[in-house]
């Protein structure tokens, strides 16, 4: 630490320090830090003078409305603040301990007719639930939040899990979000305020299971387009900010314990491994033998068999998972945050780490296809397999950020984030397999490791009232890595005696397959912002205008291998794989084997370069009425060369330049109250992936991929309005209204190939709309009566409709008007939480379902694949133990209710996860 | 920037050492130095040879030796390492005329030595003869000449109407260095291929005579306006639609689906050879021998053979067009395949496979369920229906003569049936003779394929639209398939005899083992005296097979495809090779 303290430490322009009036009591002492806040924007006020009533003590705030005093006699203290322009304000009844820090935000109101003086008391609950509210009600746009608070009280153990309880949002399989069931192409995500890139090959995702929960601030959803957000905010974004500093000093160390019902102690199906999985980092222990890769794709050259059998040799011999007794889920986190004064500048720092594991196991597995019944509108089921699969994962990461307020007027900051998943999955299945008539089990073991980084230098300065400058540097990047993906076919045949004997699909290139895929990216970006505030007091407005300029390059990189024996005996398919190939058929005479590159795969490099500047304005029409207007360009130059395994190169190249205007009008009813009208234009651009014309199997379902490098970007029109109110701290209801209409929207359909093929193509439809209201509520129950005091709850439902028109677009083997891929009509979360008075003690049980959607569009005259609804029950308690000592309680998915998606009558996918439960002990110093 | 973040991921790493216990199934393989691989060696002229092999970055150089005939190798040249690791060629010039050249090779690391590569030898060429490349796509009336070469190199498509006329005796060549090079004729436009027994039209591999092998080329894919079963939806060729756009030249998309007329003529294909074609474009679609989509009844289809294809030899994809005289030897998936409701009609049909194939490296795989013929009623998108949509896949299939392995280990992990009929398929068989198909002779698959048959064991002629009648059954364990969706024909009722006769029993001249050394002219499909194939026809066509038939196929008293006596059909113009 101390040498990131140093490092920092040359960053930092010497400054004259402007220390706040200090006295000098013999007393015990203590400090006293928080920001001032305008009531009305939300934004910090600079200038602003904090007395500590009864003594000569006090402060200007400065960057943002942060403010320090030190020194401060200990005890009971009163402030005093006070801004021309604002109403003045008392806070009293803040409690000091000697020697510690306590934070305090105050919100001051402008004054309108008559400086009415208030005084509060500091409330005894702070970086509340309250807060993600007021964040809400203070925004320029239409935000929904969760804190670091609700996070911990929740059962969440990451970021995923926790963004579900934001208004509107659905989580999917893999961690990936939708928010108003518009898919993952319309959300984006960022992280400190710079884009994620994505590790999934073709999904705008960043799967926020990356991001332990012990490590965020907020979550928030923006769901209103505002000039100074990139353009292809489309539908949503999500911003994950992870935590900032405490202000004292702060140990935490909390461990858990979990218990799989399905997994925990049972014997689990389990994949092998090579080394360092436990560590998510196998380095290149798993890569594909470098004999096997300078071949290239085997063209041009001549094999002989003695080549073949060299090559054949080279792979791990590893096919069959084995059965293992599953260990105990666990998880360890530590983090020490404070502000500290370091070369006699305060420095403040947070560090942070975590590390868990735990296993899975799905059992009851089913997936099958559906097939056209034989009367119009049936469907039959077919190649249905039953299985099960096991799968131990790990994650870990961490977080180093350091920040400091040089001279009042300006902050700096460093933010590190690191962190690493592996899933390392084995499945087991039998079914019988239509297109060739016979009974098949498959063994398949899968390793996947990904990794997101991101290291940011960023700023801010407040020049007097008017000028506020931000500025960030951000090199990022992320990873997924696939090595050695083993898949073994074997054909269940009747055997002499009547009894069922395995023989492997020894002529098929189905039959054994070894898969390599990496994948990397990286993104570099800069931004930069300025803020001009003017205006007569008490009606203020501002101007911003910023420039923002992204480079990012992914190189992605699949590689597939078959070993086929196309003239073996019966006696030879009828050993395991492990003596298949552990030499006895690669001697210098055998001919038997043969090893096959498969056309499933490819490269490609893809190349962006995004370069933005806008122009807006904030003005206050009335006292009540805002107007925030302005437009932001982007010009875009995204280049992506393929080349398959097999086939030639193929490249795209596309300039794509928009203007994005976007107007919004708050206005506040009363102080409790607000109404917003927003209306802007919107993008979505294609995915790397999905721009390139080689085909490649799927790496999340299995089916046949293929890009269209014709696909062009989406211009969405947006229309939102929202009324909330907010009748008592901590307590929200609004309605929202939203209507959004998409020219040329990208479909992910079925497209109609030969006999046997199917496969996912991308094409741009003519159109969609999709409209929607949204409720949020958030009640305390104390109007019931004293006990239930400690009661709250809340709820958040979104109802929306969308209708996809295809066009005249006939590459699609799909219905061309329908919903759109991937929307729920109905997205619901409901949850009673408890906090006892002492604060102590709270507990929360929280209910989530989203409606029934479309997970792809079927291929005609099939109906669409539908994931079914689902209630997931959660519970949490948090308990004092002894001491600093507390203890926590988890039982996840209580209801276990399956997981299943159907196509008209035939189920395709169908499996439980199992309930879980974790106890759990944190140490706070 | 990326300094503080590997700072940091140690650190973070720091912090979890010794929650790291290692105990992994196994440890990594140490690096090995290898001979250079895939030593491959191609005359390219009367006093040249290309030489190719698998160059390593990680290599200094190699040293290329040569021997001449069966002289003692020399040193010819030493060639530097790629920079990155990729396919070396050298080009051995000053060679002599007809002359065969061994080669080998060795790497060279430091000052270690591997051993040497396998070794390859070639034969220069002769002096002489007129060659032509065909790039891009032919869009004006084209003629080959028989005194001329044609290498078809990338996806060739006679477009835009045109008519692509082949003079009898032309050799045309599928360029193996252009991955997946093909000849298409498209909708609206024409080939008049016209051979004769004596000058046959030959379409095979530009690899040298003896190292041809399946998927060395894509194949000749014909596409008509006649009608499919699939509708509603855009279907296109399998294998088709690698590249964006429609530049000519390029793998472009090729739809068959809507067409309207099924007499649509698209030319005429007599006496033409397809050989080691079935290279794979994209993931699993092989092209086939000869493609036929939605071709329609005005096209004339005679004495084709297809030889070594790595997919099916003849695919018919909807359509209404008649062939007769057809032969497959050897195949990489099945001899003949119908769907998406072929209604046209077949007779005098050979098919012959004695072993697995090995394909080209990388050009795909030989199917694990090859048949003798694989008929589907309708799969995929468009089949408004499923498996009942109609127009059903109807073919009438006459004397046919199906030759399997007789050897479940050749025949794929599923396949091996003589007469594969599911999915909803229809038609009648007639006149058939299918032997040595190790998993049955016929599969009679899916309930939807047999209500084609009112599900009567005994199809009525007069009202069903699926019969298999008087088929004679050789050396199969199964005359039908047993198991999940699977259903039987009576045999009396339906003329279908299971005979103990050995299959070289059965015809004229059938070698008893089939092998490198074999040639066409040892084959004679003619019934041997005495042979069960001499008698046992359906003699007179009645009901809906009698309409079906028509004039395009006559009934006769012998199964199988030769009649005693009578014209040995396939002579002179057929070839078998194995590789």
């Amino acid at each position: 630490m101390n040498r990131f303290a140093f490092v920092f430490s040359l960053l930092l322009l010497p400054a004259p320090l402007l220390r706040a009036q200090e006295a000098a009591p013999a007393a015990p002492t203590g400090r006293i830090v928080g920001r001032i806040l305008d009531a009305q924007s939300g934004q910090g006020i600079p200038q602003v003078t904090i007395q500590v009533v009864g003594t000569r003590l006090g402060a200007l705030s400065g960057v943002d409305g942060r403010y320090t005093i030190t020194r401060v006699p200990a005890g009971t203290v009163t402030l005093h603040v006070r801004l021309i322009g604002y109403g003045p304000k008392t806070v009293t009844g803040i409690m000091l301990d000697a020697n510690k820090s306590t934070e305090q935000n105050i919100t001051l109101d402008q004054a309108t007719v008559t400086l009415a003086a208030s005084v509060i008391t500091a409330d005894a609950a702070r970086g509340s639930s309250a807060e993600a509210l007021n964040a809400q009600k203070t925004a320029t746009g239409i935000v929904s939040g969760i804190t670091m608070e609700q996070i911990s009280k929740s059962p969440d153990s990451d970021a995923s899990q926790a963004a579900q309880r934001v208004s509107g949002v659905t989580v999917q399989r893999g961690g990936s979000l939708f928010v108003r069931g518009l898919g993952e192409r319309y959300t984006t995500t960022q992280l400190n305020g710079t884009r994620v890139p994505s590790p999934e090959p073709e999904k705008r995702t960043v799967p926020l299971d990356l991001f332990p929960s012990s490590l965020l601030e907020t979550i928030t959803t923006a769901k209103t387009f505002t000039p100074d957000q990139q353009g292809d905010f489309s539908g949503a974004q999500v911003e994950i900010k992870t935590r900032e500093f405490p202000a004292i000093r702060q140990y935490t160390l909390s461990t858990t314990a979990g218990y799989n019902a399905g997994a925990t102690g049972s014997e689990v199906l389990t994949a092998f491994t090579a080394g360092g999985e436990r560590l998510a980092n196998v380095g290149d222990k798993r890569n594909l033998p470098s004999i096997i890769r300078s071949l290239g794709n085997f063209q041009g050259i001549n094999l002989t068999q003695g080549d073949e059998n060299l090559l054949i040799n080279q792979f791990r011999n590893a096919w069959t998972p084995s059965a293992k007794t599953a260990a105990p889920n666990s998880s360890t986190s530590f983090s020490v945050g404070g502000n500290d004064p370091i070369l006699g500048q305060r420095i403040g720092y947070l560090l942070s780490g975590t590390f868990s594991q735990s296993t899975d196991q799905r059992s009851g597995l089913v997936r099958a296809l559906a097939n056209r019944g034989d009367t119009p509108g049936s469907t039959v089921e077919q190649d249905r397999f039953e299985g099960e699969s096991g799968s131990t994962s790990v994650i870990w990461g961490g977080l180093a950020n350091f920040s400091t307020l040089i001279a009042g007027h300006s902050r700096l900051m460093f933010n590190n984030t690191y962190s690493r998943t592996a899933d390392n999955d084995a499945r087991r299945e039998y079914g019988f397999f239509e297109n060739e008539g016979f009974n098949a089990r498959i063994d398949r073991q899968q390793y996947v490791e990904r990794s997101v980084r991101s290291t940011q230098v960023a700023a801010e300065h407040q020049f007097g009232e008017a000028h506020r400058f931000d500025w960030a540097l951000t090199s990022s990047g992320v990873s997924r890595d696939e090595p050695d993906r083993t898949e073994f076919v074997y054909v269940v045949e009747p055997g002499p005696g009547g009894s069922d004997v395995l023989r492997w699909h020894n002529s098929s290139n189905a039959g054994a397959v070894r898969t390599f895929s990496s994948l990397s990216e990286d993104n570099r970006e800069g931004r930069l912002n300025y803020q001009l505030n003017f205006g007569a007091l008490g009606r203020q407005h501002y101007i911003k205008a910023g420039a923002l300029h992204r480079e990012t390059q992914r190189d992605a990189d699949t590689r597939a291998y078959a070993i086929t024996a196309p003239s073996a005996t019966n006696a030879i398919r009828e050993l395991s794989p492990e003596e298949l190939f552990d030499g006895r058929l690669t001697g210098a005479n055998d001919s038997l084997l043969h090893i096959i590159p498969l056309a499933q795969g490819g490269s490609y490099v893809a190349k962006d370069r995004l370069s933005a500047g806008y122009l807006m304005a904030e003005i206050g029409l009335t006292d009540r009425l805002r107007l925030i207007t302005g437009a932001r360009f982007e010009s875009d130059r995204l280049s992506v060369d393929a080349t398959s395994t097999l086939g030639q190169p193929v490249g795209t190249e596309n300039d794509w330049s928009d203007l994005l205007p976007s107007a919004a009008l708050n206005v506040s009813l009363s102080e409790y109250q607000n109404l917003r009208l927003s209306v802007s234009r919107t993008l979505a651009r294609p995915e790397y992936r999905e721009l390139v014309p080689i085909k490649s199997r799927d790496v999340l379902n299995g089916d046949d991929l293929e890009g269209n490098p014709d696909l062009q970007r989406t211009r969405i029109d947006n229309v939102d309005l929202r009324w909330e109110w907010y009748p008592a701290s901590g307590e929200v209801l609004s309605i929202g209204l939203f209507a959004k209409r998409f020219d040329q929207p990208i479909e992910r359909v079925y497209r109609a190939a030969g006999a046997s093929s199917r496969f996912i193509g991308f094409v741009n439809a003519e159109s969609a709309e999709n409209y929607g209201v949204e409720l949020e509520a958030r009640k305390g129950l104390a109007f019931m009566g004293r006990l239930f005091e400690p009661l709250s709850v809340f709820s958040n439902l979104t109802l929306m409709r969308s209708e996809i028109d295809l066009g005249s677009n006939q590459s699609a083997a799909t219905n061309p008007k329908r919903r759109m891929v991937g929307q729920a009509p109905y997205v619901l979360n409901v949850g009673l939480a408890y906090a006892s008075l002492s604060g102590n003690t709270s507990a929360t049980i929280l209910l989530n379902r989203v409606g029934d959607r479309i997970e792809a569009a079927g291929d005609l005259p099939l109906p669409d694949v539908v994931q079914q609804p689902r209630n997931v029950m959660d519970f949490s308690l948090r308990f004092p133990v002894l001491g600093s000592l507390s203890g926590r309680f988890d039982a996840k998915n209580m209801l276990d209710e399956p997981f299943k998606t159907v196509q008209g009558t035939v189920t395709r996918e169908y499996w439980q996860a199992g309930r879980t439960f974790q106890f759990g002990l944190s140490w706070k110093n | 920037m990326r300094f503080p973040t590997l700072l940091t991921t140690r650190a973070l790493a720091l912090v979890f050492i010794g929650l790291a216990a290692c105990s992994d199934d196994d440890p990594a393989s140490p690096p090995t130095v290898d001979p250079p691989l895939g030593l491959q060696v191609t005359a390219t002229g009367s006093g040249s040879i290309r030489v190719a092999f698998n160059g390593r970055a990680a290599d200094d150089s190699y040293t290329l030796e040569r021997a001449e005939g069966s002289g003692t190798f020399a040193s010819v040249t030493t060639i530097n390492a790629p920079a990155t690791d990729g396919v070396v060629t050298y080009d051995d010039t000053g060679l002599n005329v007809q002359t065969a050249y061994t080669y080998r090779v060795k790497a060279t690391r430091g000052s270690a030595s591997s051993s040497y590569s396998s070794e390859q030898a070639t034969t220069t060429l002769p002096l002489g003869a007129f060659t032509r490349t065909v790039t891009g796509d032919i869009t004006a009336n084209t003629t080959w000449y028989r005194d001329t070469t044609y290498t078809i190199s990338g996806f060739v498509h006679v477009a835009n109407g045109a008519t692509l006329t082949i003079e009898s005796g032309t050799t045309i060549k599928g360029d193996f260095n252009t991955l997946g090079s093909s000849l298409f004729v498209l909708r609206g436009a024409k080939i008049m291929a016209i051979g004769t027994a004596a000058q046959p039209i030959v379409f095979t591999s530009s690899q040298a005579a003896g190292q041809r092998k399946p998927g060395d080329w894509g194949g000749l894919i014909i596409v008509g306006n006649a009608v499919i079963n699939r509708t509603g939806v855009e279907v296109e060729i399998e294998g088709t639609n690698t590249a964006a756009g429609t530049t000519p030249g390029t793998n472009y998309r090729v739809l068959y689906s809507g067409g309207t007329t099924p007499t649509d003529n698209s030319g005429e294909l007599r006496y033409v050879r397809v050989e080691y074609a079935g290279y794979a474009p994209s993931v699993n679609n092989e092209l086939n021998s000869f493609s036929f989509a939605a071709v329609g009844s005005g096209t004339k289809l005679s004495y084709l053979q297809a030889m070594a294809g790595l997919d099916d030899s003849f695919e018919f994809w909807g359509g209404s067009v008649d062939a007769t005289n057809l032969v497959s030897y050897e195949a990489g998936d099945d001899h003949f395949d119908m769907s998406e409701g072929f209604n046209g009609r077949l007779q005098y049909v050979i098919a012959l496979q004695t072993a697995r194939l090995t394909q080209r490296t990388g050009s795909g795989s030989p199917s694990s369920d090859p048949q003798g013929i694989e008929n589907d009623g309708c799969e995929g998108a468009g089949c408004t229906n499923g498996r009942n949509t109609t127009p059903f896949t109807s073919p009438v299939v006459a004397n046919f003569t199906l030759i399997g392995t007789n050897d479940v280990a050749t025949s794929g992990s599923s396949g091996g049936v003589g007469m594969m009929l599911r999915r909803g398929t229809a038609g009648f068989y007639v006149n058939g003779l299918v032997s040595r198909w190790p998993r049955a002779a016929i599969s009679l698959r899916d309930a939807e394929t047999f209500a084609r048959a009112a599900t009567a064991i005994t199809p009525d002629l007069a009202t069903t639209d699926l019969a298999v009648r008087n088929v004679l059954i050789a050396e199969s364990p199964l005359a039908f398939q047993t198991g999940t969706g699977q259903n039987a024909f009576d045999l009396a009722t339906n003329g279908i005899t299971q005979d103990a006769a050995l299959t070289t029993a059965l015809f004229t001249a059938f070698p008893a083992t089939i092998g490198t050394t074999t040639t066409a002219a040892a084959l004679d499909w003619s019934p041997a005296a005495g042979s069960p194939a001499a008698t046992g026809g359906l003699a007179t066509f009645t009901g809906k097979l009698a309409t079906a038939a028509g004039t395009a196929v006559t009934a006769t008293a012998y199964r199988g495809a030769a009649a005693p006596g009578g014209t040995k059909w396939w002579l002179g113009w057929t070839i078998y090779a194995q590789q």
